[in-house]
């Protein structure tokens, strides 16, 4: 009873809302909590930085896409985790292949990887599975959730975050970024230089040309789904010498009106698709709809397909997508219709 | 059989589901682990198998414990509070005020983490506490304290928070995945710091109900009699609040908005063990955090990919619910 009474006098000096005195003791409280060790390990080490003590640790450091540093370990990482089809398509596209731990659902291209361990989607890995693998690098995108991303670097896995893209120009970059993280400069680097090349090829066989087509993108089954201005493909589009018609956009990917198409009038349209039978379907569909038959593309026949992987993977198979278009929009200077 | 015997049955019951729920939740996940596997961890740990039963399983069923626990005593507290069965957390405004504050920090990129929270986490808890404190204030000032005043202010409030909420999400749909987890609920991000973080509060709270639990049980005969019998009204009301408000936002903080267990647990009890508030607050903390640590049992191997673990609460709350409900009758 004698508490009790304490605790009535205590309550009836407060003048204030009890709940505010309840935020600022929550204030005051939380500190001995935020001063736990593990909290202060957790706000001055970023997710994904594992220092390495052994002497042989490199000592180069490197920043990761979202600005956190990263010490490369000291000896080639032998168990990667990739995290993003783009990335595992890199992966093995410099050799890495048999150090390929574990990959995402999506991942399937090349056809090796998709007997690899499977660790859950692009927006739902599982972070169990992942510890599971006990890799010693885990390359994710920025596709993944970043905060899971974070969770599975709080495990002490070292965890390299790495960004889209903004244009073709990026490409090489991130390869030769992924052979230095993972110890295979010398491949990565022929590979960068290689990419390079072709883009730079295209460049060069479209010098001079007048005409830049308008183009259409359209994601089949998604109805007019197309990429802007923010998009990579809209830089690929450019280099190929076309114009993105949805390039005043200002999204990466968006939903685009047939009244805007009719208007834009684009002279090739780009389907992508994973078959030829969506590809038929998705030109049929696109004619069909009333108003787009008058279009020039449609009425001349320029309706390509375009392999939806290739072309919405930030990877190597992407100037193989910047290659078909340039030919398909300027058969002139790559002598014909492919 | 007797309200004691059904008193002791009742406890047994959950301390030994509890038990249970916490050995399957050590032993079930997307990677395949055995009983002999676990005695194999204890004898000699390594680092992935620690990472795996520690880090990863056991802290998500003590913070899935917790969380359940927070929401259930919460509601408890709220339906003694309004003398209304339909009171939970949702009520006064907490779940969509904080679910708000998450929203919009995360759609503004505020990522600063403090005390153990993350950055929308923080946000969350503030904007929870924030909502109840301008609530009660709107109720005060229409000229002394009326609970249907702040009950009704509270729906108005949480609905205008639920609205704030969709635009932003709708403003960025790119965030698709912090939505869902803000507006459903999810314990796959749990570590151990954020359960170090709201046990202490949890525990508090607790014991705090349970001291007050007496008055509670006054204020169940009407305000002025409570009154007349001795019992401090205001100041009881007040202190019931905020702790049902501190409890639900912290809940929210660290797992998003979870339904339905601050409004059922506390039912199942009552039918069970009966009114009086001292058993009720502990048996709701007790049986909620069991309730939602199986929960997330489901909401982690029912399907290949996590569920919101919002959905399996309703799912699986409602229908027991109701058959208690008819069972009672």
């Amino acid at each position: 009873m004698k508490l009790g009474g304490q605790r009535n006098g205590d309550m009836s000096r407060r003048s204030v809302s009890p709940i505010l005195s309840v935020i600022v003791a929550a204030l005051v409280f939380l500190v001995p909590a935020y001063l736990l060790p593990g909290h202060q390990e957790r706000r001055h080490v970023p997710a994904g930085h594992v220092p390495f003590p052994s002497a042989a640790a490199v000592a180069q450091d490197i920043t990761d896409d979202l600005g956190r540093p990263f010490t490369r370990p000291g000896r080639a990482p032998e168990r990667i985790v990739s995290m993003a089809p783009n990335v595992t398509e890199i992966l093995f596209a410099i050799g890495l292949g048999g150090r390929v731990a574990g990959v995402t659902r999506f991942c399937d291209y090349p056809p090796e990887a998709r007997r690899l361990p499977r660790i859950g989607g692009l927006v739902d890995p599982n972070i169990e599975i992942v510890r599971s693998l006990d890799p010693d690098l885990v390359i994710a995108f920025r596709g993944n959730p970043l905060r899971l991303v974070e969770r599975i670097g709080k495990l002490g896995l070292p965890v390299f975050v790495l960004d889209i893209g903004a244009g073709l120009e990026d490409l090489p970059p991130l390869v030769a970024r992924i052979g230095r993280i993972t110890g295979t400069e010398a491949r990565a680097g022929e590979l960068a230089a290689e990419l390079r090349d072709r883009i730079q090829a295209v460049d060069a066989a479209l010098k001079g040309t007048a005409s830049r087509p308008k183009v259409f993108v359209m994601l089949y089954g998604q109805g007019l789904w197309t990429c802007g201005g923010e998009s990579y493909l809209d830089d690929v589009i450019a280099r190929a010498g076309g114009t993105n018609v949805a390039s005043a956009l200002p999204k990466k990917w968006a939903l685009y009106k047939r009244e805007r198409i009719i208007r834009d009038d684009p002279d090739i349209v780009f389907i992508l698709t994973r078959s030829t039978a969506d590809f038929e379907a998705g030109r049929a569909w696109l004619a069909g709809m009333a108003g787009i038959g008058a279009v020039s593309a449609v009425r001349s026949g320029r309706v390509y397909g375009l392999d939806e992987d290739a072309a919405s993977r930030f990877g190597p198979r992407l100037v193989d997508v910047l290659d078909r278009m340039a030919a398909l929009l300027h058969p002139e200077r790559f002598g014909g219709e492919p | 059989m007797s309200r004691k015997a059904a008193r002791r049955i009742f406890w047994a019951a959950c301390l030994l589901l509890c038990l249970a729920g916490f050995l399957v939740s050590l032993l079930t996940g997307p990677v395949r682990t055995t009983p002999g596997d676990l005695i194999r961890f204890v004898g000699s740990p390594d680092a992935v198998r620690s990472a795996i039963f520690l880090d990863l399983r056991l802290s998500r069923a003590v913070l899935a414990f917790l969380v359940g626990a927070a929401l259930a005593l919460s509601g408890a507290v709220l339906q003694g509070y309004f003398r209304n069965p339909m009171a939970d957390p949702f009520v006064v405004g907490v779940s969509s005020g904080a679910s708000l504050g998450a929203v919009v920090a995360a759609a503004l990129g505020f990522e600063a983490a403090a005390f153990g929270f993350s950055g929308p986490g923080l946000l969350a808890f503030l904007s929870g506490l924030g909502i109840v404190s301008l609530v009660y204030a709107l109720s005060l000032r229409r000229g002394g304290f009326k609970v249907e005043t702040i009950l009704l202010t509270g729906i108005a409030a949480g609905a205008l928070a639920s609205a704030l909420t969709s635009f932003f999400l709708f403003m960025r749909s790119d965030s698709y995945d912090q939505a869902v987890f803000w507006l459903l609920g999810s314990f796959q991000l749990a570590e151990w710091g954020q359960a170090a973080t709201i046990a202490p509060w949890v525990a508090l709270c607790l014991v705090a109900a349970v001291w007050l639990a007496r008055d509670m049980d006054l204020l169940a005969l009407g305000d002025e009699t409570a009154q007349a019998l001795g019992c401090p009204v205001r100041r009881v009301r007040k202190a019931f609040l905020a702790m049902s408000a501190l409890l639900a936002a912290l809940a929210v903080a660290v797992s998003g908005v979870i339904g339905f267990v601050g409004l059922v647990v506390p039912h199942w009890v009552r039918i069970l063990i009966g009114p009086a508030h001292r058993p009720l607050f502990l048996a709701s903390a007790l049986a909620g955090g069991t309730f939602l640590l199986y929960c997330d049992l489901l909401a982690r191997n029912l399907l290949a990919a996590e569920l919101p673990i919002g959905v399996i609460t309703a799912a699986v709350g409602a229908p027991f619910f109701l058959y208690l409900l008819h069972k009672k009758r």
